[in-house]
């Protein structure tokens, strides 16, 4: 039973007592305060400081931001009041919306590929023992302690003209190609960089997963003769629904938001090919035009509404069930 | 009130105190406390090429020495964090007294009363030994909104004499039309080697192309007043010609290692001609020193041959008085001593830049005649005679509208649309910015 519950239910017992009046055996202690009323204030003085500090770094900056949206910001003539026109500015600017479309397709390229890479990897992990199972945690977590600054220059060196990416393809006799420096192929040289630094977090997080399913499952399937894929198909990929689910989630509005990946690597180009929406926002912001500010400011708010958005609907798609407790 | 609950109440107003204790931190900083009798002035200079912050630094060190009512505290800030950094220390109320800024930001900032006007903060006499042609680039309704330090042409060809005599051209006639541009370049293109480097991405499309802009259609896409854009004119599509034949003909590198202001592939020898800045020069002399010798300047080609059209806009960096800054007349002291005073110190400036920027200043000009080593330097020479003299100002309309031309050259080189749905798109894209922007009206040509 989580603390949750506990609360709960000493909270219900005065409110609603039994027909039987249980409550009424006890013999209350003399307090100014009633019980139920006491638990609700330790209650809510334990929660006070989680919600004091919401309030004054996430709720009233984001109250704040929003009432400066409606203005067009001039930090030396003063502020003036415009209303949604900044919102409607950033709702018929196509740059935003090709923005969400690259940040969506990014998203798309690099969770999937990530996940299907991890559980690999996770699954393969499983069969290690001892030295080389620890060996091998290690080598897949290394990107995730890696700087991603480090990775997109890492990643921009060897997607160059005479880069390594050129020179391993060259063998097999296929010209260069202008990996970032090309409106095809620099979405997937960045999410390339985006899928090997987010593998150690997703392969950690499957491969714990995959040690919580039950080895009888398997045993008993294999004594009725499945198959290493079919005890994968019915067995591992249905009780990991949980695990995939919270990785699509925070894959999805983690990766739609990247930004320091392709701010490196390709600086949003070419031709606004890899303008993430964090990046067309930064981009907007480092304008300087009391214009670029209040745009940069509305475009981030209605961003937080999209991603809002896109989570519900993954929510939606993929209904989350509990697993069966072992 | 119970003991238990007076506690619990104190322990919620101990939370809430901390919050809010907590929420006031971070504050100011940039407060130009006179605790010590002086008139503190916080200077932020964008970072540049390391001579500068050198330069820099041992003038601010020599002002802080000569007197004792100013203290000029001096901040380097990086060029890619100099927006970001600005715009979060106005909205904290945190900005520099005096900063650098460039002749592009002048006329918005004026506009937004970022800056003060320097008349009668400093000596008239100093406005008089600006340059006629730069003096316009600091007034605004014929007040000086930042005094100049440099001017510097964005556009200059450099190419490699010694592989141009190998590939059977003549480096002493270098190529004077964008035709006779595109021929030296596959000429000079020679396995890894490419012919030449010049802008491919946006960022630097939106500005380095300024000149050759100019230089195709005799002005910007936005003109007169700004009602509308012209960024259909055919000519334009003369200008996306010449790109996209560099690029999709396989001359220059098809990733640019770095940015345009860059000199580091012309240097390391990837390629045999380069379009930069003539910033470039003070890099090669520092970083390169054995290329110099087999280096030769030239004015950028024209669509036609015509020397006399302009290849460059005169860029360059001034230093300004913040709309807010607490003591206007300190930080004016500190800029008459630093670039409007002795001439001697700017000279200094040019001498360490390796003679690769331009003064605005007619005492300068004076000073730097007299230096053996300027009047001979064969680059210089060639920029102040046959590039300065043709330069124009850069465009006062906000960058967005640079940044949709830019898109337009940058589509047809990377083959992503024809010239004509190219420059329709950033016409569009422009009408969108003026009319988004209020911009009608508030051009002057």
């Amino acid at each position: 039973m989580t603390t949750a519950d506990t609360r709960v239910a000493v909270e219900a017992t005065p409110q609603a007592p039994g027909p039987r009046g249980r409550a009424r055996r006890r013999t209350p202690r003399p307090s100014a305060t009633p019980r139920h009323l006491q638990s609700d204030l330790t209650a809510y003085l334990m929660i006070a400081p989680m919600v004091v500090l919401l309030g004054i770094f996430v709720f009233w900056p984001l109250v704040y931001s929003f009432w400066l949206s409606l203005h067009s910001i001039n930090f030396y003539l003063g502020n003036e009041w415009v209303g949604t026109q900044f919102y409607r500015y950033v709702l018929t600017d196509e740059r935003f919306w090709d923005s969400i479309k690259v940040g969506v397709t990014y998203a798309v390229m690099v969770v999937p590929t990530g996940m299907v890479i991890s559980l690999i990897l996770a699954m393969f992990i499983k069969t290690l023992r001892g030295r080389t199972a620890s060996v091998m945690k290690t080598v897949v977590y290394l990107p995730a302690v890696l700087s991603s600054v480090i990775a997109a220059i890492l990643f921009a060196f060897m997607g160059q003209d005479a880069g390594l990416i050129n020179a391993a393809i060259g063998v097999v006799g296929i010209e260069p190609i202008a990996w970032l420096n090309s409106p095809t192929f620099a979405l997937p040289a960045v999410a390339l960089a985006g899928v090997w630094l987010g593998l150690g977090v997703s392969t950690l997080i499957l491969l714990s997963a995959l040690n919580e399913i039950p080895e009888s499952y398997y045993e008993s399937a294999a004594l009725d003769g499945a198959s290493f894929l079919q005890q994968t198909w019915y067995i591992t990929i249905p009780l990991l629904r949980n695990v995939f689910l919270f990785l699509l989630v925070t894959g999805f509005t983690l990766t739609i938001q990247e930004f320091q990946l392709p701010l490196i690597m390709t600086n949003g180009g070419p031709v606004g090919a890899t303008k993430t929406p964090n990046l067309f926002i930064f981009d907007s912001f480092r304008e300087n035009t009391p214009y670029s500010t209040s745009f940069s400011l509305a475009a981030a708010l209605l961003l937080f509404l999209v991603l809002g958005a896109i989570s519900l609907v993954i929510f939606r798609l993929l209904r989350s069930e509990k697993a069966i407790d072992a | 009130m119970s003991l238990r609950r007076r506690k619990l109440w104190s322990a919620a107003g101990a939370v809430v105190a901390a919050s809010l204790v907590l929420s006031s931190c971070g504050g100011s900083g940039g407060d130009n406390e006179e605790s010590d009798g002086k008139a503190h002035v916080i200077f932020w200079q964008q970072k540049f090429e390391d001579y500068q912050q050198e330069w820099f630094k041992q003038h601010v060190d020599d002002f802080n020495a000569s007197q004792d009512e100013v203290e000029v505290e001096y901040v380097v800030v990086p060029a890619e964090a100099w927006q970001q950094k600005l715009k979060a220390a106005q909205a904290a109320g945190n900005q520099p007294d005096v900063a650098t800024t460039n002749y592009g930001g002048i006329r918005p900032g004026a506009a937004s009363g970022q800056f003060m006007p320097l008349d009668g903060l400093l000596p008239e006499d100093r406005f008089a030994d600006i340059k006629d042609n730069v003096k316009e680039f600091v007034t605004v309704d014929d007040k000086h909104y930042a005094y100049p330090m440099l001017v510097e042409p964005s556009t200059v060809l450099y190419y490699r004499t010694d592989l141009a005599k190998a590939a059977g051209l003549d480096p002493d006639s270098p190529p004077t039309t964008w035709d006779e541009l595109v021929s030296w370049a596959e000429a000079l293109t020679d396995g890894k080697t490419k012919g030449m480097t010049i802008a491919s991405t946006q960022g630097d499309l939106a500005w380095s192309s300024w000149g050759l802009q100019l230089n195709a259609c005799g002005d910007f896409p936005l003109r007169g007043d700004w009602s509308s854009a012209d960024a259909t004119d055919p000519c334009y599509a003369d200008l996306i010609d010449l790109y996209t034949r560099l690029y999709q003909g396989g001359f220059m590198p098809e990733t640019p290692k770095v940015a345009y202001p860059d000199a580091l592939p012309y240097g390391e020898g990837e390629v045999a001609m380069m379009a930069n800045g003539s910033w470039a020069i003070g890099q090669l002399k520092n970083d390169f020193p054995d290329l110099v010798d087999k280096t030769a300047v030239a004015p950028f080609p024209s669509i036609d041959g015509d020397e006399t059209k302009p290849t460059a806009t005169l860029g360059g960096w001034t230093l300004t008085v913040d709309g807010k800054a607490d003591d206007p007349e300190a930080a004016a002291a500190f800029i008459d001593y630093l670039v409007a005073g002795d001439p001697e110190i700017m000279a200094d400036f040019f001498k360490m830049s390796g003679l690769s920027k331009y003064t605005v200043r007619t005492s300068v000009d004076e000073v730097l005649a007299n230096d053996p080593k300027a009047k001979e330097d064969p680059f210089m020479q060639t920029i102040s005679d046959q590039v300065v003299p043709y330069g124009m100002p850069e465009p006062a309309y906000p960058i967005d509208i640079s940044n949709a031309m830019a898109t337009a050259i940058e589509s047809v080189m990377k083959g992503s649309a024809s010239a004509e749905d190219a420059l329709a798109t950033a016409n569009d894209a422009m009408d969108e910015i003026i009319e988004k922007q209020g911009l009608a009206g508030a051009g002057e040509g």
